[in-house]
């Protein structure tokens, strides 16, 4: 009992200082705690604070995360902050998205019968789960440990799963839902098992002990084989989460048989969840090998390339023979990943500290992240706001291409918004999606990926085709009135609207004060070599022993 | 892949799983195997039977159930997990100086848990978890 004693006062000091790092997390799960039990209210008025008190949790934890978020014992320290910062901000967009997303004629019911039966209520849940999810993605954004990461991603998916099954009452819904779960379940049994191969190959679960481990084993003659099959199994099997090619053959159908506001949510959480650990196990590695000294291990970048190429062409191709704008926008999705993936596989530079952002490719995924989050979401929000009648008395959502015909004289606003959305998402220069895109392509030149530039430029073009025919349906086409279908109209659901708005204002506006987010993205980006490493040769006298004290956050 | 971990004289760790996959194998083949030579055949109506604790099966097994039966597992597992998770602690906590900063800490923490599962009790109540009528 003695001898167990300092390990024990360790562990407790050490866990203390964690829970610091957590706060965010803390107030994000007791807003859940509160939401979930309010859902259940007997009260119309107090059923409708969920919505709002979830922003208010997430206006909380970003505030706090961004006044109190210490670094993290890892390879990227401060990724951890940018990371929970972004996830409450299109976090507050996503809840004014997904309003009325379930319960609504279940409300209308209640109001008719007078009688609240509280088993066929989903409200709580839904927006307990919405949380709950979010707060994994804080938690993975800020993960210094495998465990910790596996948790924190299981968090933000497991809920996704039944927000999916509950987001509409159609049968598609439910069926979206169940292969959303079983596809996700093979995927986290794939990182899982690469997990435990990394513990196998370095003996660490603390994502600094195995990098330090990674470094002694370089210089002993190359990385286990064990350690790297790790790898390469955990950054495979969370390709599931970003839609990457091998495990993306859920993406559509999942997207198409949610409602438009969850497929906005899906578009956006789980891909920044996966990011987020992508470059934290990446990271563990490093980008100290290669020729150039600031490439993945051979293995690892070879796997990243060539799914970051089949992911990039894959989503843009299928992209192009959909009819369905929530698919079309699926398969962007697929191939926004791709795009991102280049980011991962260019590294932090040659300065193998991620001080530039035109050469830093995490940050460049950092910035992208975020611009792709704004455009997506605007995307899907038009769609959630258009609605009809169908003849089985189900709502029916704007979906098929001839719906958004016209749009910009039916609907002039939401029609705007696609459109400045879906060419923000092709990354014509006034718009965010430019700066976004920009980094990209000269961080990866920089490395010296020109193959990989030249087939992103490739892809780009062949966006180009799917991107500007949702813009041209809007703008140009004339608006089309089927005899068999009832016309759409606007959701009466405001906040819907003010969610597209948001977005399309971000594209705007952020691309004007890109350059702030940008130092923001660099700064959070920062990535510390492990000890002893030197990056460049002719360098190696004045760094020979880089520790986290001694790098200084560009700005 | 054998070979790497030989070279990094990492072997021994890994015998007692080893010891384990083949004691599992061996087990598992043992008893087909044995069950095929040695065991009686002698199929029936009665043996082919839905199992039923022993009563005369009724009715058909592809019956909906009520919904009630997962939500008390579910419920059951909340308290569960919770009697898991404090075990350790119980054990841990005496171990403390009383009164530091760090006994305070985990006193926190602990209650801060358990205050989970009050929320998911009360989550289990209104949703009528408990009514068994």
């Amino acid at each position: 009992m003695t001898q167990a004693l300092p390990s024990t006062m360790l562990a407790a000091v050490s866990m203390g200082e964690k829970f610091v790092a957590m706060w965010p997390e803390a107030f994000l799960f007791i807003t859940t705690c509160v939401v979930m039990v309010l859902g259940l209210s007997k009260s119309l008025p107090v059923r409708r604070m969920c919505a709002p008190l979830a922003g208010v949790g997430l206006i909380g934890a970003g505030l706090i995360a961004a006044a109190m978020t210490p670094d993290t014992l890892c390879p990227l320290p401060s990724m951890a902050m940018y990371g929970k910062v972004l996830a409450a901000g299109i976090g507050l967009v996503l809840v004014c998205l997904l309003a009325g997303t379930v319960d609504r004629d279940f409300e209308s019911d209640v109001e008719r019968t007078g009688w609240f039966d509280v088993i066929r209520s989903k409200r709580a849940e839904f927006w307990a789960f919405f949380l709950f999810s979010l707060t994994g993605l804080m938690l993975t954004a800020g993960a210094d440990d495998l465990i910790l990461l596996f948790l924190a991603l299981e968090l933000t998916s497991l809920p996704t799963y039944v927000m999916v099954a509950i987001s509409t009452r159609r049968d598609r819904s439910m069926e979206a839902g169940v292969k959303y779960f079983f596809l996700g379940a093979l995927g986290a049994a794939m990182f899982l098992y690469g997990f435990a191969f990394i513990y196998g190959g370095t003996g660490h679960t603390g994502l600094q002990d195995i990098q330090r481990e990674v470094r002694a084993q370089v210089d002993a003659g190359g990385i286990n084989e064990l350690t790297m099959l790790g790898l390469v199994l955990a950054v495979v099997g969370i390709c599931f989460k970003i839609a990457a090619v091998p495990m993306h053959f859920y993406t559509p159908d999942v997207y198409q048989g949610s409602s438009a506001s969850m497929a906005g949510y899906l578009a956006f959480v789980p891909k920044a969840a996966g990011f987020f650990a992508i470059m934290l196990v990446v990271s563990c590695a490093g980008w100290g090998f290669g020729e150039s000294r600031a490439e993945l291990p051979g293995m690892l970048r070879d796997v990243l390339w060539i799914i970051a190429v089949l992911t990039m062409t894959v989503g843009n191709v299928l992209a192009l023979l959909q009819s369905s704008v929530k698919r079309i926008l699926a398969y962007s999705s697929i191939a926004h990943s791709g795009y991102m993936l280049v980011g991962v596989i260019a590294g932090p530079g040659l300065d193998g500290r991620g001080g530039e952002f035109t050469r830093n490719g995490l940050a460049a995924v950092l910035f992208y992240l975020l611009s792709y989050g704004v455009m997506t979401v605007g995307a899907f929000a038009v769609l959630a706001c258009l609605e009809r009648r169908s003849r089985d008395g189900e709502i029916e959502e704007a979906d098929h291409v001839a719906d958004i015909r016209g749009l910009c004289k039916t609907h002039p606003v939401l029609g705007w918004i696609m459109v400045v959305s879906v060419v923000g998402l092709l990354g014509l220069p006034p718009l965010l999606g430019f700066f976004g895109k920009l980094p990209l392509f000269t961080s990866a030149i920089s490395a010296g990926e020109i193959p990989l530039v030249v087939i992103l430029a490739i892809n780009s073009a062949i966006a180009a085709y799917y991107y500007l025919r949702l813009a041209y349906l809007c703008y140009i086409d004339p608006p089309e009135t089927s005899p068999n279908l009832a016309p759409l109209r606007a959701t009466p659901f405001g906040s819907r609207r003010v969610a597209g708005m948001l977005s399309a204002i971000g594209v705007v506006v952020l691309a004007v004060v890109g350059g702030k987010l940008a130092d923001a993205t660099v700064t959070a980006g920062r990535y510390i070599p492990p000890a002893g490493q030197t990056q460049q040769p002719e360098r190696a006298a004045d760094d020979d022993a880089p520790t986290p004290e001694h790098v200084v956050a560009p700005h | 892949m054998i070979e790497v971990v030989l070279a990094d004289g990492a072997v021994s760790s890994y015998i007692p799983v080893m010891l384990l996959l083949t004691m599992a194998v061996t087990f598992g083949a043992f008893n087909v195997i044995a069950s095929r030579l040695i065991g009686p055949r002698r199929d029936g109506g009665t043996k082919g039977q839905t199992y039923e604790s022993g009563m005369a099966p009724i009715g058909t097994a592809r019956k909906r159930f009520n919904v009630r039966f997962y939500l008390i597992a579910m419920v059951f597992l909340v308290f569960d997990i919770e009697i898991i998770f404090l075990y350790p602690w119980a054990t841990t906590f005496p171990n403390l100086d009383p009164g530091s900063t760090n006994a305070q800490v985990w006193l926190f923490r602990i209650l801060f848990f358990m205050a989970t599962t009050v929320v998911a009790y009360i989550y289990g109540l209104r949703k009528g978890v408990f009514r068994f009528d």
